[in-house]
């Protein structure tokens, strides 16, 4: 069984045609048409400046200074050296560097997975709760959601500190082994699994209270009759909900990859991508080098590249999400 | 269309957040004299926490501010990121006049061309020993402040109930910890993970040092003999301490957050920690029974090695006002001002000036600190140095992975080979 996806009414005949039949255009209410000419230039023009002086200004900016040979001395004394491709050439070459690819796409990965698993398991179970229930978890979500990232990072560090930790303390009760002064940040991947966890915490309630919006769309005939069918829950999910909810599932698996891969602050004020860099992904190591270490043209060929690898992997999302959108205009 | 755009929205924020990461640094405190200089009416000063007492800059200010009208403001500063910091504040104008700077990354700055020359200072009695990290090629760019050794603190009641001794070799340092752990409750020593200038003091008893030259550059000396051995011991010292291998003596601060809030019996600390901590212990209503003594050496004869710690005060090169700026800093390092401020910290730091004379009482910290004046030791004085110092700091890194058991052979030539990455930048 195929459902279409939200099958809107067709666009409504503009009343121009029906009230003036005789095909000569009305001059006078031309307004209720889309406006042509310049107007819609000058309609989104605030919107493109604003992002051209606040978001264009400083990416133009930095592929500038990804091409200089940048340090501390070239701030302070204000010069500019260009050196051509020498940072990218350098950065390439780096091992470091492409650690930090693989542990930023594995990292992405993993989490944007639980992070639509968990949180559509909470979109559905909200539908299911009464509404005190509801309430009560839909608080807890947009809590979690407003909760400021570092605040929400020092918390997560206090929980997992080796001498005074929760996290230890938990373990400990529970009856584990080996939890007296544990160091939750002595490598890499465990340090990653905790900022996994702030993430996939602060990422949730968005995928969680959107599926909950977009479920209440759905028309309860539907999934009666398929209850009526013989459908048991699973079927359900997969048969009806998922196709309808289908573009849902496109744009927001895509805004959540995009989040994880950029995730900077929750990893960095975690432990500032140690021990010994090994949980540097690629927005960390971008900072660490070229902030933490003032070579800021190593830092902004880092970032350039990183843009770069995002709109490769994204493209691919792109063609889905534009043939999905032509299927639905065909 | 709707998908259209959130998909154009989304890329948008993507690039932006990255790009973010790539320039832009905020900019540091307000204040300074207007761009250019001329006719400002105050100063602003950045001094290090913990560096000066505060009635001793009160009182400088106060006559300062006497005798020429202008107003300076003081903003204590952090050494946590203090680079940062430093560099933005120095690629601007008139954010910072004076500013304390580290000995060990005053050569770093001014081979920026970010501090001002201040070859006007030269004619002054400085302390010899301290002049090599306040200039680059015989010009100076900056005036030494104050010499600070690292001593160990130890609670006198405690080593008392052990039974333990005051040490003069590492052997009975060693003993005195045993019998402390054994007949006390207290933790024998705070020793932090990452103290790398107390590392670097082994390291020089051993005659190793963090860097060496190489034909014409630097190269990282830890893979050695010696660095192996420094940090047997240092780990040998650390295995006495409840604290993490992955913290530093800063980070939590040892003298306020860690010792005034556990049963310490002794750790390893600067003057200006040593107050800290009593200041703080008082204030929770106990009292603090301080003791101490200089870090033993291998025999009787000979001290341990100490980091010869301390700052410098340098004028940026784009003080608001530089004239200002010079007379506040001639001020401040004049002999009744350098005087007044050995005096203000009872003699516990070393004099900057060699007509000003610090007379330490006995038993006080300033007593153990000036003993081991001829065990002192530098890390290299090249500009590179300071990349080394920046997080994530290799000899930290280093010092962590070998106290949790990694070969240490490896690890070091993994951070010699960052060392030397770094050193030989400029």
């Amino acid at each position: 069984m195929t459902v279409d996806i939200e099958k809107a009414p067709p666009p409504p005949v503009p009343p121009v045609r029906r009230t003036v039949p005789g095909g000569q255009r009305p001059r006078r209410r031309a307004g209720l048409r889309l406006p042509g000419g310049w107007v819609p230039y000058l309609l989104i023009a605030p919107a493109v400046a604003a992002l051209a002086a606040v978001l264009g200004y400083s990416l133009v900016r930095n592929v500038l200074i990804s091409f200089q040979e940048f340090g501390r001395r070239q701030l302070i004394s204000r010069t500019t050296e260009y050196t051509g491709w020498d940072n990218f050439r350098r950065v390439l070459e780096m091992d470091r560097f492409w650690d930090s690819v693989a542990r930023t796409f594995v990292f992405t990965a993993v989490n944007v997975a639980l992070i639509m698993i968990i949180g559509t398991l909470v979109g559905l179970l909200l539908r299911q709760l009464g509404p005190v229930m509801r309430l009560v978890l839909s608080l807890s979500l947009v809590v979690a959601w407003a909760m400021p990232v570092i605040a929400a990072t020092t918390v997560f560090r206090w929980l997992f500190d080796t001498q005074f930790g929760v996290a230890n303390w938990a373990m400990r009760t529970l009856g584990f082994e080996g939890y007296e002064d544990h160091n939750w940040f002595d490598s890499g991947i465990s340090t990653l699994t905790i900022a996994g966890i702030l993430i996939i915490w602060g990422s949730i309630p968005f995928v969680a209270l959107n599926l909950y919006a977009g479920l209440t769309t759905v028309s309860a005939e539907v999934l009666e009759a398929a209850r009526m069918d013989g459908a048991g829950s699973w079927r359900i999910f997969w048969s009806i909900i998922a196709p309808i909810m289908r573009p849902f599932f496109l744009i927001t698996t895509f805004l959540e990859i995009i989040w994880v891969f950029k995730a900077f602050p929750q990893v960095y004020a975690l432990n500032g991508g140690g021990p010994n860099r090994e949980s540097e992904t690629l927005p960390v190591m971008a900072y660490v080098e070229g902030i933490g270490q003032n070579q800021y043209g190593t830092g902004a060929a880092i970032s350039v590249l990183t843009i770069l690898i995002l709109l490769v992997a994204m493209s691919f999302y792109f063609r889905l999400i534009l043939k999905q959108e032509k299927e639905q205009d065909a | 269309m709707k998908h259209k755009l959130v998909a154009a929205v989304g890329v948008a924020a993507m690039t932006a957040v990255l790009a973010a990461c790539g320039d832009d640094g905020s900019g540091g405190g307000g204040g300074g004299g207007g761009e250019g200089g001329g006719g400002a009416d105050s100063i602003t000063v950045w001094l290090m926490d913990g560096s000066a007492p505060d009635a001793w800059v009160q009182e400088l200010n106060a006559a300062f501010e006497e005798e020429h009208g202008v107003e300076v403001n003081v903003e204590i500063q952090q050494w946590d990121g203090i680079q940062e910091r430093v560099t933005t504040a120095l690629s601007e104008d008139g954010t910072v006049d004076v500013l304390e700077i580290g000995n060990t990354q005053t050569v770093g700055y001014a081979n920026t061309g970010g501090l001002a020359d201040l070859s006007d200072f030269a004619g002054e009695p400085w302390t010899a020993s301290m002049l090599d990290s306040a200039q680059v090629d015989d010009t100076l760019y900056a005036v030494p402040w104050y010499g600070a050794n690292r001593v160990v603190i130890y609670d006198r009641s405690v080593w008392e109930e052990a039974g333990a001794e005051v040490p003069t070799t590492r052997d009975e340092w060693i003993t005195a910890l045993e019998a402390i752990d054994e007949n006390t409750e207290a933790e024998p020593i705070y020793l932090p993970g990452q103290s790398y200038y107390v590392l670097g003091g082994f390291l020089a008893d051993e005659g190793g040092s963090f860097a060496v030259e190489d034909g014409d550059g630097w190269a990282g000396g830890l893979a050695t003999p010696e660095g192996e051995a420094a940090m047997d011991f240092y780990a040998q010292l650390q295995s006495f301490s409840d604290s993490p291998t992955d913290n530093d003596e800063a980070e939590p601060q040892q003298s306020t957050d860690v010792v005034p809030n556990q049963e310490v019996a002794s750790w390893i600390g600067l003057g200006w920690e040593a107050a800290g901590a009593t200041a703080a212990i008082e204030e929770a209503g106990g009292e603090a029974d301080f003791g101490y003594f200089p870090i033993p050496g291998k025999t009787a004869d000979e001290l341990g090695h100490v980091f010869l710690g301390g700052s410098n005060l340098a004028i940026s090169e784009r003080a608001g006002d530089s004239e200002l700026a010079a007379e506040w800093l001639r001020m401040a390092t004049s002999q009744e001002w350098a005087q007044r401020y050995v005096d203000a910290n009872n003699g516990g730091v070393v004099p900057n000036r060699s007509d000003v004379t610090a007379s330490p009482e006995a038993g006080s910290f300033a007593e153990a600190m000036v003993q081991p004046v001829d065990f002192g030791f530098l890390p290299p004085l090249t500009t590179g140095w300071t990349n080394v110092e920046t997080e994530p700091n290799p000899i930290k890194e280093l010092m962590t992975r070998a106290l949790n058991g990694d070969d240490y052979q490896s690890a070091a030539e993994e951070a010699d080979a960052e060392i030397t990455d770094r050193i030989n930048r400029e």
